[in-house]
């Protein structure tokens, strides 16, 4: 079955890279352009960071780079990453129990021999909507458990999915991984106004690991297995990344890093939109946009059963 | 076999929240009780955000009141005055609750304070019923007569202001004892997610002394009210009613009822009260349990409430 699906997904790949191609010849800039705009605030580095990297010269890489013999470093072709999701949206229905969305692209002017060289490193980060968060500590007052101190972070994904060739930490160092927020560690949390000055480093830190940890627990950060994201060939890669059942519903975004020596050397955004459907949306919506007619219906929902099932048993004993 | 809950957002097992209404239903059509007071914690138990439980568990009192206050009207066993006084001290006290829960969750206190309320409820009545129990049942074994109310016995409540006549209940007393305890109860129901039968009974009985053929009527009366009333105001200010799990428990708590209250038959009054009590004060402890025992997790999560709605 997996197999299978990896097949269907190459062939899906190469349709779609042929449309993509064709676009980005014709209109690079606007491509670029839109990227940037949507993205969210850490990609607006990622892809100043492409700019660079296309604009300038790559000198940082050139010395450990196998140079192609006709080609000097400076004029060598700039690799780009290109990726898509197979499932453009998912619909989360009463009987949602989940779903497997598979993250796929290849690499543009690839220079690796093969794919299992190890020459580039690819990690793909699903995230959902960023949402401010309250943290809650107990301790003990009066031998009673209470919750006593609380901090809320400004904006913590919601969901994140985590996928890469390698381990993350073996693939760039910290300041890299920061500044695009690739994994658990190093998804950016601030406290929210008034909250900055009330806790020193080390609370702070043991806050920041208890949205992880808590996170982790529901199932809601989620870290696929060191294998994530696989080669197929020079310069496809596919990685399937798990969507729980109870993943928040709202867009989420597929961001696809290229790693060569330890720098991101492009990064591509695909987009998943995760939407309420049938009689789940009817509900969702009716509880909260006509709340009032929503609690009418509640209350002459539980009248009509009580009624119906007392009389319905009335008549089946007597 | 899954189904995805819109208001709890999560997806759950319908055999395990089925069986959960069967369980709560069999008790409380064993020991005539609304089960209120079961529902709740063991929805909090399951996982289920404790403010949604609290809110679907006022819509699944409505299903399971109705037809009791039905067939109690129909038998004449309903003072209407009496009820529609304690339905409005029911309607203020259930909207200050409400508001409360608001404020509680936005606190991140709402847990506590529910836990809270329930090892207090819980363990005072769980005792005085268990004292009572125990009574009855030496009484009986020593032969003596239980004994009932006394007629025209005055107390402080009879000394009040408004006082109007309740001729189903042949009393003339003061509105105010009446309306104060609908307003206990509705709070009660607004933040704990229970009926509050269990108080409004004796409360009727000892301190408005109305007479014991109409007390459980007019209560059912005032529940099935009070109860509709706090659904209608947790689902517009907290949308914490759930109806699709509210469903699932009320059409297995129906099947429930009916096994539980042929159990019920084969046992005496007595022995009954005894193991209520003995049910009450158990879920008192597992939930004043989890207040002083050191949690294996400090930290909790939640969303900042009033951003996304």
């Amino acid at each position: 079955m997996r197999h299978k699906s990896g097949m269907m997904g190459i062939t899906r790949t190469s349709v779609t890279l042929c449309v993509l191609m064709i676009a980005l010849s014709a209109a690079p800039n606007f491509c670029l352009l839109t990227e940037a705009q949507a993205a969210p605030p850490t990609l607006e580095t990622t892809s100043e960071a492409r700019d660079k990297k296309q604009m300038g010269p790559r000198r940082p890489f050139a010395p450990s780079r196998p140079v192609p013999p006709l080609q000097t470093p400076q004029a060598g072709p700039v690799e780009r990453i290109e990726a898509d999701v197979s499932t453009r949206s998912v619909e989360v229905t009463t009987d949602f129990t989940g779903h497997e969305i598979l993250v796929f692209g290849s690499i543009d002017n690839s220079q690796q021999p093969s794919d299992e060289s190890g020459y580039y490193d690819v990690a793909v980060v699903v995230e959902g909507v960023p949402e401010p968060t309250v943290v809650r500590r107990k301790s003990d007052v009066a031998g009673i458990w209470i919750n006593t101190s609380s901090i809320i972070f400004a904006s913590v994904p919601s969901y994140y999915a985590i996928a890469s060739t390698r381990p993350i930490d073996e693939i760039a160092g910290p300041n890299v991984l920061n500044k695009h927020a690739i994994g658990f560690a190093h998804i950016k949390m601030t406290p929210e106004p008034g909250y900055q000055w009330s806790f020193g480093e080390e609370e702070l830190a043991a806050f920041k690991a208890a949205v992880i940890r808590l996170k982790r627990q529901e199932g809601l950060y989620v870290m696929e297995a060191k294998d994530g994201v696989t080669f197929i060939g020079r310069s496809l890669f596919r990685s399937t990344i798990a969507l729980p059942a109870n993943v928040p519903v709202g867009p989420l975004v597929a961001r696809v890093f290229l790693f060569r020596d330890g720098e991101v050397i492009s990064a591509h955004i695909a987009r998943v939109t995760l939407e309420r459907a049938g009689l789940e949306r009817l509900l969702h919506n009716f509880a909260f946009r006509y709340p009032f007619s929503y609690g009418i219906f509640a209350v002459m929902l539980a009248v009509l059963f009580g009624l119906l099932a007392s009389a319905y048993f009335r008549r089946g004993v007597r | 076999m899954n189904i995805y809950l819109p208001i709890a957002e999560m997806s759950v097992s319908v055999a395990l929240f089925l069986g959960l209404g069967w369980a709560v239903g069999f008790l409380s059509g064993l020991f005539g009780v609304g089960g209120g007071f079961l529902l709740t914690p063991l929805l909090i138990f399951m996982g289920i955000p404790s403010a949604v439980a609290v809110g679907t568990g006022s819509m699944h009192i409505v299903a399971a009141s109705v037809s009791g206050a039905v067939a109690q009207y129909q038998r004449n066993n309903v003072d209407i005055k009496m009820g529609l006084v304690l339905v409005a001290g029911g309607v203020i006290g259930s909207a200050i609750g409400v508001g409360i829960v608001r404020i509680l969750r936005e606190i991140g206190q709402f847990d506590l304070f529910v836990a809270l309320s329930y090892v207090t409820f819980l363990g005072a009545v769980g005792a005085l019923m268990l004292i009572e129990a125990a009574g009855t049942i030496r009484r009986a074994r020593a032969g003596q007569p239980v004994s009932t109310r006394k007629r025209g016995q005055h107390s402080w409540v009879h000394g009040l202001p408004f006082k109007m006549r309740f001729h189903r209940s042949k009393l003339y007393i003061s509105a105010v004892p009446p309306t104060l305890i609908g307003a206990f109860v509705g709070f009660m129901a607004a933040v704990m997610g229970i009926g509050g039968g269990f108080v409004m009974v004796p409360a009727m009985i000892y301190l408005l002394r109305v007479p014991t053929n109409v007390v459980v009527g007019t209560s059912l009366f005032q529940i099935v009210f009070v109860m509709a009333v706090t659904t209608l105001l947790q689902a517009v200010q907290n949308k914490t009613v759930d109806v699709v799990l509210a469903l699932l428990l009320i059409i297995g708590g129906v099947i429930g009822a009916q096994f539980g209250a042929a159990a019920g038959g084969r046992l005496k009054g007595e022995q009954l009260r005894f193991l209520l009590a003995a049910l009450v004060l158990l879920m008192c402890l597992r939930i004043g349990w989890d207040l002083v025992a050191r949690p294996d997790e400090l930290y909790s999560i939640a969303p900042v409430l009033g951003v996304l709605q």
